[in-house]
């Protein structure tokens, strides 16, 4: 029985579905785990060196500021329509089933072919990489630098998602609780480490192990700067300019713009219709990150030096893209922070130990690659958009082998392309800005949902949210809109072409993201024409029954 | 050939019965089936209180004058539960005993769905579309003789009825649920229920399976993992497969055309076991959405086409 003061509100029967609301730290989990500070975190922000007079903390805050607007557009669209939750459904029932498509097939789909040689590449230099190097496998680390090693490295993420989708995602929430608790407590160490250390300790570690495990000269910390110099004009951490603060946001969207990844799954989460749940569970899944970053940025500072830091970045980066100029650093790997944070013991296996607890922050998180996109395949093929058995689940393991077809083999081929082939890269760095042009669907969806579906909107938790009149949700949407379409004019016409995908400068990636636009669009005609050949009229497959 | 409109778990949602009785004319469809769980899962009181009503929706407390009385029952009744008009005194007698409670809202349920029954008549009669109904396991076994009552809706529970040239069989019982509804049996008697009608069907190429409980495992029975405490584990994530083996084992046995199923309402999908086709429309009636499939029978194909629609 509901009540408010003492009498009570609403009288329940016994009924199937009367569950209790899920917990919301559950959900946090998995909404911190998807704004991974360690793999995307410090992956993404490892670019921020390209950023002049860029100040990190400062941005980091913003960013989040911005994309807590997002995460309440995602919140009150799971408290209009949870069931059926997710881009696919929000922007096929209010901009249409055609738009709706395209425009999340694109994002939830295409475009996750090329997050696993993303994931891929973390896996290698935050995990094989440092751990090979650290137990003397020197071969086994230049190998994951080989073509062929990088494609391995990507067969190696499909395998694991595809083990995590059979396992089936019960299972594998047990195991990222697990994932969750060990990592906090090895970022606990790694931050204790920094904090406890100054920062001739930490120059001291640098050129020991730099010597110890890679064979470089003495004062390699400064030879690291001295590397950098020749393509990068140094950072001071206190130097603050407002302008490229917010150059700085389409690095961070990288790692910070997806508190909201397991939208998708909140449809089927009878809690969902109250939106304090799936808001607080994205609110703080961000927040918690942004305050660990500032924690961890704050400690390199302190510790390890901002130049420092910033021109081990440069000289790793620059050198790898063959910058003009750049010259190979002594210490040759991503300048991974746990692994020298680890370097301040004097002692391999514990260093080795260090880089294998933080390797469950990417074992944790990456098995959720393909969750979302095989979600909306299977919505698509419900919808008839695409053939039945995309949707077919094998009988005995439960395993969804048509969605995970559809996933794996693109992927494979894309991380040939991507391991075979260097001049694609900057189709790869596009991976975010397609994400984000969904995501912008979605919030033009929000922005109209209350003209466009009255009846789902007046019927919904949030009509009562109002600001001046207008609805909450599109206030909000607008504000997250204009945020989105700043980074999207940043990708895509930036004149330095700062973040590597402006249109002008990587024709490549224009072909690929076009490619992949137009197979979407003859997918949904040829779909049209076929099922309107057998009887069936894909348009109205979202148009409301009159009620009266 | 008809055309087959299949609609399941509105629980008690007024908005979703309307567009159930709308989908014959919106979608031309020859036969409307009502899968099961009609009824509404809570009362919402309306507390008469000096002149002034006084009723919370939504976790949001409203005073209203009699004039807006009527738009909050339209309210009430949109999300699928029922208004209760009652005095402070009533409101305590509600809260107080439970067999008071039990006895008003079966009441109140009952004149719900002769209200539905009423609503059908008067927007379908003579208009030669048939409208089945099959009460599922959330459903009192009352509802049946309410249904019965009606000369328009036909009551599909434990009946084999012809439709065109095609069999249907039906019943809304399932297997235990955590919640102990009431119309729940083992595995065993379920089968036995089910074997009973489909062993008088003659040709099972034309046959439909109307079992409100999905078949185990065919990812149709997908539901929130929960605990003893009935709490949603790992946030909602976690499915586990909660159908019914006898309702598996009927579908494999007998190899019908169709089965049509409900009861999960997040377990949307349509899956082919064996020769049948295997749907569950799901459910989103607190949105006051009509999730449902239409089917296009056919005399020579069986199922000419199918689709899901979110109406």
């Amino acid at each position: 029985m509901g009540s408010a003061g003492a009498r009570p509100t609403l009288f329940l029967r016994n009924a199937t579905g009367l569950v209790k609301a899920w917990s919301t730290f559950d959900a946090f989990v998995y909404s911190f785990w998807s704004v991974n500070l360690i793999t995307l975190g410090l992956y993404g922000m490892s670019f921020a060196y390209t950023v002049p007079n860029g100040q990190l903390l400062a941005a980091i805050l913003i960013f989040g500021l911005l994309t807590t607007f997002l995460v309440g557009t995602y919140a009150m669209l799971v408290s209009v329509m949870p069931r059926t939750g997710g881009d696919y459904a929000w922007q096929s029932r209010v901009l249409g089933g055609g738009l709706g498509f395209v425009l999340s097939i694109t994002g939830w789909w295409f475009t996750l072919f090329l997050w696993a040689p993303i994931y891929a590449n973390i896996l290698v230099v935050q995990f094989f990489s440092p751990l090979a190097y650290t137990l003397g496998w020197t071969n086994v680390a230049t190998f994951f630098t080989s073509q062929n090693g990088i494609f391995v490295s990507c067969l190696i993420v499909l395998a694991f998602v595809s083990v995590v989708v059979t396992l089936g995602m019960e299972v594998y929430a047990r195991i990222q609780k697990i994932c969750f608790w060990i990592g906090l407590v090895g970022l606990a160490v790694t931050c204790a480490l920094l904090l406890f250390a100054s920062q001739s300790d930490f120059q001291n570690a640098f050129n020991r192990e730099a010597t110890s495990l890679f064979g470089a000269p003495a004062n390699a910390y400064q030879a690291t700067i001295d590397a950098a110099s020749k393509t990068f004009s140094g950072q001071d951490f206190g130097y603050f300019a407002f302008g490229p603060i917010f150059l700085l946001l389409p690095w961070l969207a990288f790692y910070l713009l997806w508190p909201n990844w397991g939208a998708t799954l909140y449809g089927e989460v009878r809690g969902a219709k109250d939106i304090r749940k799936p808001f607080w569970s994205m609110f703080w899944g961000l927040w918690v990150t942004v305050a660990l970053v500032a924690l961890v940025m704050i400690l390199i500072v302190k510790t390890m030096g901002w130049n420092f830091y910033q021109s081990a970045n440069a000289a790793y980066w620059n050198n790898l893209f063959a910058v003009q100029g750049a010259v190979a650093p002594p210490v040759p790997i991503w300048p991974y922070p746990v692994m020298f944070a680890g370097w301040l013991v004097d002692n391999h296996l514990f260093q080795a130990l260090l880089i294998l607890v933080m390797g469950l922050w990417f074992f944790g998180w990456a098995g959720t690659l393909f969750l979302s996109s095989t979600r909306v395949i299977f919505a698509a093929a419900f919808d008839r958009v695409l053939p039945a058995w995309a949707a077919n689940i094998s009988a005995k393991r439960r395993v969804p082998y048509g969605s995970l077809i559809l996933m794996i083999v693109p992927s494979v081929v894309i991380s040939a392309v991507y391991a075979y082939r260097p001049t694609f890269t900057s189709v790869f760095l596009d991976a975010t800005a397609v994400l984000a042009l969904t995501f912008f669907a979605t919030v033009v969806a929000a922005i109209i949902l209350p003209w466009r579906r009255k009846d789902l909107y007046d019927a919904s938790p949030i009509a009562r949210y109002k600001i001046a009149g207008v609805p909450l949700i599109t206030v909000v949407g607008v504000i997250t809109g204009l945020f989105l379409l700043f980074m999207l004019y940043q990708w895509s016409f930036n004149g330095d072409n700062l973040y590597g995908t402006s249109f002008q400068k990587t024709p490549n990636s224009v072909y690929y993201f076009l490619a992949t636009y137009i197979v979407a669009v003859v997918i949904y005609v040829s779909a049209r024409i076929y099922r309107s050949r057998q009887g069936i009229d894909l348009r109205r497959i979202h148009h409301e029954i009159p009620v009266e | 050939m008809p055309r087959v409109f299949f609609a399941t778990d509105l629980h008690g949602s007024e908005m979703c019965w309307r567009k159930f009785l709308n989908a014959a004319k919106f979608y031309d469809a020859d036969v409307l089936i009502c899968g099961g769980d009609m009824t509404g899962k809570a009362m919402i009181p309306i507390v008469e209180e000096n002149g002034h009503y006084t009723v919370t929706i939504a976790s949001e407390r409203q005073v209203v004058g009699g004039d807006q009385v009527a738009d909050i029952e339209n309210q009430i009744r949109r999300k699928g539960y029922y208004p209760l008009h009652v005095t402070p005194a009533r409101l305590q007698e509600l809260d107080q005993d439970a067999d008071v409670r039990k006895a008003t809202f079966q009441q109140i349920m009952l004149d719900g769905v002769r209200r539905w029954m009423n609503m059908a008549a008067e927007k379908l009669r003579g208009s030669g579309v048939r409208i089945f109904v099959c009460p599922g396991n959330d459903d009192e076994m009352e509802v049946d003789d309410v249904v019965r009552e009606s000369d328009m809706v036909e009551l599909g529970e434990g009946r084999m009825v012809e439709i065109d040239g095609f069999t249907m069989i039906s019943t809304g019982w399932s297997n235990h649920t955590p919640w102990n509804t009431h119309r729940e049996e083992t595995e065993e008697k379920l089968g036995e229920r089910i074997e009973a009608m489909a062993r008088q069907v003659s040709d099972q190429s034309r046959a439909i399976f109307n079992l409100h409980c999905p078949p185990f495992r065919s990812g149709l029975d997908e539901a929130p993992a929960i605990d003893a405490d009935l709490k949603l584990l790992h946030g909602g994530r976690a499915l586990r497969p909660v159908g019914s083996t006898a309702v598996k084992e009927a579908i494999e046995k007998h190899q019908p055309l169709l089965s049509l199923h409900g009861h999960i309402h997040e377990s949307k999908g349509a899956v082919k076991l064996g020769k049948t086709l295997s749907i569950n429309p799901g459910s989103a009636y607190e949105e006051g959405m009509l999730m449902a499939a239409i089917i296009n029978l056919d005399a020579k194909k069986g199922i000419k086409s199918y689709q899901l629609v979110n109406g």
